[in-house]
C-alpha cells in the first residue's frame, strides 16, 4: 500500500494555521484581575455545565479544557465565533457561546483553562491501547501514518501551538479525528492525518490518549 | 362514515403541512427564542422537546439570561449595568394540530341512547404564544398565552418569571440562586419527573380523565400564583421554598366587578398560603446523570361555591398535604439517548368541609398517584416511550359519587381507582417539529374495570388514540 504524504497545499495551510496558533499566546498576557474573575464566573456559570468543573468534564461528549494550553483555545474560541470550525457540535454549541464573547473575553477564559491542573482519564482495553501507543509514537509508515508524537510531544501534553491530547475523552478525540476526515475543522494538516486513518485506529489512539496522565 | 372521512381529511391536511415544510427547508432551532437567544442549537437544552439536558437545567436555573445576541444597552458612571436589552424579543410560536379517537363513542349527552362521534379534531387543538427569554441582565421569564380549543378563549398558560444570580464559591464552586414568581407549582422545577414538565409532554384533550388527582399534579395549575425561592450548589444539589396563594383567572369580586378579593361565589379558593418545598441531587457520571428529589406542598382549601350558589369563605376548610419522591435518569450518546422518569405522589386529605356539607362521606382520604416512564430516542429524530400510570385510594361515594345518568365521569363504587399505559412513538424531521402518534390503555378508570360508571362503560371504552403534530417556531 502506498504511503500517503501531506501535500503541499495542505502543508501550507498548515503552515498559516501554525503561525495564527503562535501569535495567539502572546496576546493572553496583560490580563487584568477584574477580567480574571469576570472570566471565572463565566466559567463556574456557562462553560462549567458542559466543561465541568474547571474544565474536568464528565460527559465525554465535552471535551476537557483543564490543562489545554491558552493558545489552542484562544484559537478555537476565534474559529467558533468565525464560524470556521464545523464540526456538528462546534456548530450546534459553540458557535453560538462565542458570538457574544470579545477578544478580551476570549483571552482570559482560555488563560483560566490552561491553567486548570489536567488529570488522566480511565483506562481502556490494554490491546488498543497498546497499539494506539505505538500508533502515537511511531505511527504505521504502512498505513501512511505518521506519529502523532512529533507534534504533540511524547506525553501528549501538547505546547503553545498544538493541543494538550493527553487525558481527554475518547468520544471527543474520535469525534474530532472523524471531523478533521471529513474536512469540517479546517485543519489541513490534521485532515492529511486522518484521512488514511481507519476506525479502528482512531479509536486505539484516542484510547491510549485518555489513560494518559498529567 | 362521517368519522372515517374526517380522519381522511386530518391525514390529508397533516400530509400537505409535511410536504410544504419539506419544500420550505429545515428551520433552524426548536425552542425558537431560547435558541435565538442563546444561539445554541435545541440540543443543548433538550434531548428532544421538550425534554431538558444538564445544560437546559442550567440555562433555567440561570434564570433564561444566558444571551448571546447584540444588545442594547446602557451603564452609569461606575459602569453597572442599566440596561441589556436583547435587540430581538424572545417571542416564540407553538401549534398543535390533533385528532382524537376514543375506543368508544360517548352517550350523546341529551338523547339516549344516541352516541356522540368517537372522533375529534383540533386544528389548533392549542396556539400559543411565548415570551421565553431574557428580560434584564439577571431577570428572565417563561410566558405562555395559548388558545385552546376547548375552551375556544385565550387565557395566560404556565408563566415563570425569575431573577437569578452566581455566587462564585472558594474553589470555583458555584451557588446559583434565585427566584422564581409562577402560576404553577412545579413549573419552575427542572426536572421532568415532576407533574408540570412530566410526560405526557401533550395528550388530547377531547379524551375523558379520571376523576382523582392529587392537587400538586397541576389540579391548581393557573389558579395559584406563588414565589419561590430556590438554591443550586455546584451544580447538582438543589433546594427551593416557596409559597403559593390563590390568583384565579377570570374571577370576578361580584360587588366591585373588579380581579378581586375573591368571596364565597369562587370555588376552591386557597385559605391564607400554600407553602411548597422542593429538594433534589443530581449526580453526573460520564454519560449517566442521575437526580433523586422529594417535593411537597399543603393546600388549605375553601371549597367556596358560584354565583347561583354562594358558600362563605370561612369555617372549615378541606387540607391536602401532598408528599411526594421523584426520580430521573437520562444517557445521552452521541446518536441514542434514553431518559427515565418517574414520580410518586401521596395526599392525605382532611376533608372538614366537604364532610360538613355531606360532598365527602370520609372526614380524611389518602391519595396515591404514581407514574412512570422510559423514553428512547435514536438521533433525536425517532422516539418511543412507554409510561404506567396508576391512581389509587380511598373509596368516598360522595368525593368520588355515582352521579346520574349518562355516566362516563362518575364512579360506580367511589373508588377513585385509575390505572393504565401510555404509548407513544414520534418522528421529528427537524428539532422542533414532532408529529406523534400516542395511546392510551385503561386498565381501571374510576375503580373498575368493567362497568366503572354503573352505565354499562368499560375501562377500556376510554382508551385513546392520539394523533399529534406539534411545531414550534
Amino acid at each position: 500500500m502506498p504511503t500517503r504524504r501531506i501535500g503541499p497545499l495542505q502543508s501550507a495551510g498548515a503552515l498559516a494555521f501554525l503561525a495564527l496558533l503562535a501569535s495567539l499566546p502572546a496576546r493572553a498576557a496583560g490580563i487584568s484581575a477584574q477580567a480574571r474573575l469576570a472570566a471565572e464566573r463565566v466559567a463556574v456559570s456557562t462553560c462549567a455545565n458542559c466543561h465541568g468543573w474547571r474544565g474536568h468534564s464528565v460527559a465525554p461528549k465535552f471535551p476537557v479544557l483543564a490543562g489545554q494550553h491558552s493558545g489552542y483555545l484562544l484559537a478555537q474560541l476565534h474559529a467558533f465565533k468565525a464560524q470556521t470550525r464545523g464540526d456538528p457540535d462546534a456548530i450546534g454549541y459553540m458557535w453560538g457561546m462565542a458570538a457574544a464573547l470579545d477578544d478580551s473575553q476570549m483571552v482570559a477564559l482560555s488563560d483560566y483553562y490552561s491553567r486548570q491542573p489536567p488529570v488522566a482519564g480511565p483506562r481502556g482495553d490494554p490491546h488498543l491501547t497498546r497499539r494506539g501507543r505505538a500508533i502515537y509514537l511511531h505511527g504505521d509508515a504502512a498505513e501512511g501514518i505518521p506519529p502523532c508524537a512529533v507534534c504533540h510531544g511524547p506525553t501528549a501534553a501538547g505546547n503553545t501551538t498544538y493541543p494538550r491530547l493527553a487525558g481527554q475523552h475518547v468520544q471527543y478525540l474520535m469525534k474530532q479525528l472523524r471531523s478533521f476526515k471529513d474536512n469540517l475543522r479546517d485543519v489541513a494538516i490534521m485532515h492529511g492525518v486522518a484521512r488514511g486513518l481507519r476506525v479502528a485506529d482512531m479509536r486505539a489512539v484516542s484510547v491510549y490518549l485518555q489513560s494518559l496522565g498529567s | 362514515m362521517v368519522s372515517l372521512m374526517q380522519g381522511f381529511l386530518f391525514l390529508r391536511n397533516i400530509t400537505i403541512v409535511f410536504i410544504a415544510m419539506l419544500a420550505l427547508g429545515p428551520p433552524a432551532h426548536a425552542v425558537p427564542s431560547f435558541a435565538r437567544q442563546t444561539g445554541l442549537a435545541c440540543e443543548a437544552c433538550h434531548t428532544v422537546f421538550p425534554e431538558l439536558t444538564h445544560f437546559g437545567r442550567m440555562f433555567k436555573a440561570n434564570g433564561f439570561t444566558l444571551d448571546n445576541l447584540k444588545q442594547v444597552r446602557d451603564i452609569d458612571s461606575r459602569k453597572q449595568q442599566l440596561l441589556s436589552l436583547s435587540a430581538l424579543p424572545p417571542l416564540a410560536a407553538m401549534i398543535q394540530a390533533s385528532q382524537t379517537w376514543l375506543n368508544q363513542s360517548l352517550p350523546d349527552s341529551t338523547n339516549l341512547p344516541a352516541r356522540s362521534q368517537r372522533s375529534t379534531i383540533g386544528v389548533p387543538q392549542q396556539l400559543a404564544l411565548f415570551y421565553a427569554g431574557k428580560v434584564a441582565p439577571h431577570v428572565g421569564a417563561m410566558i405562555q398565552i395559548t388558545y385552546a380549543n376547548d375552551t375556544g378563549t385565550i387565557g395566560i398558560d404556565n408563566t415563570d418569571l425569575r431573577y437569578a444570580n452566581l455566587a462564585l464559591l472558594p474553589n470555583d464552586h458555584g451557588l446559583v440562586y434565585g427566584i422564581s414568581i409562577n402560576n404553577n407549582p412545579t413549573v419552575e422545577d427542572l426536572w421532568n419527573s415532576t407533574p408540570a414538565w412530566g410526560f405526557p409532554y401533550a395528550s388530547t384533550n377531547a379524551g375523558v380523565s379520571p376523576l382523582a388527582a392529587t392537587q400538586i399534579d397541576g389540579t391548581l395549575a393557573q389558579q395559584m400564583a406563588g414565589i419561590s425561592l430556590y438554591a443550586m450548589w455546584n451544580e447538582s444539589l438543589y433546594a427551593e421554598l416557596g409559597v403559593y396563594h390563590s390568583a384565579q383567572q377570570g374571577v370576578t369580586n361580584p360587588i366591585t366587578g373588579a380581579a378581586g378579593p375573591l368571596d364565597g361565589t369562587a370555588s376552591n379558593v386557597l385559605d391564607g398560603s400554600a407553602p411548597y418545598a422542593r429538594i433534589a441531587y443530581e449526580y453526573q457520571y460520564g454519560r449517566h446523570d442521575l437526580e433523586v428529589g422529594a417535593y411537597g406542598a399543603g393546600f388549605r382549601l375553601y371549597p367556596g361555591g358560584s354565583s347561583t350558589a354562594p358558600n362563605p369563605l370561612s369555617g372549615p376548610v378541606n387540607r391536602f398535604d401532598d408528599i411526594a419522591e421523584d426520580l430521573q435518569y437520562q444517557f445521552i450518546g452521541e446518536n441514542n439517548i434514553v431518559t427515565v422518569a418517574g414520580t410518586f405522589i401521596h395526599e392525605s386529605m382532611h376533608l372538614d368541609a366537604s364532610y360538613i356539607s355531606g360532598a365527602s362521606v370520609n372526614p380524611t382520604d389518602q391519595l396515591t398517584t404514581t407514574r412512570f416512564d422510559a423514553n428512547y430516542y435514536y438521533r433525536r429524530t425517532y422516539a418511543i416511550t412507554v409510561s404506567h400510570f396508576s391512581t389509587s385510594g380511598t373509596v368516598d361515594t360522595g368525593l368520588y359519587s355515582a352521579g346520574r345518568a349518562p355516566g362516563v365521569i362518575t364512579s360506580a363504587n367511589g373508588s377513585p381507582d385509575t390505572r393504565g399505559w401510555m404509548g407513544e412513538i414520534s418522528y421529528l424531521p427537524w428539532l422542533n417539529t414532532k408529529l406523534s402518534l400516542q395511546y392510551t390503555h385503561y386498565d381501571q378508570f374510576n375503580g373498575a374495570r368493567n362497568d366503572y360508571d354503573g352505565f354499562d362503560r368499560n375501562a377500556s371504552a376510554n382508551d385513546t388514540s392520539y394523533l399529534l403534530l406539534w411545531l414550534t417556531f
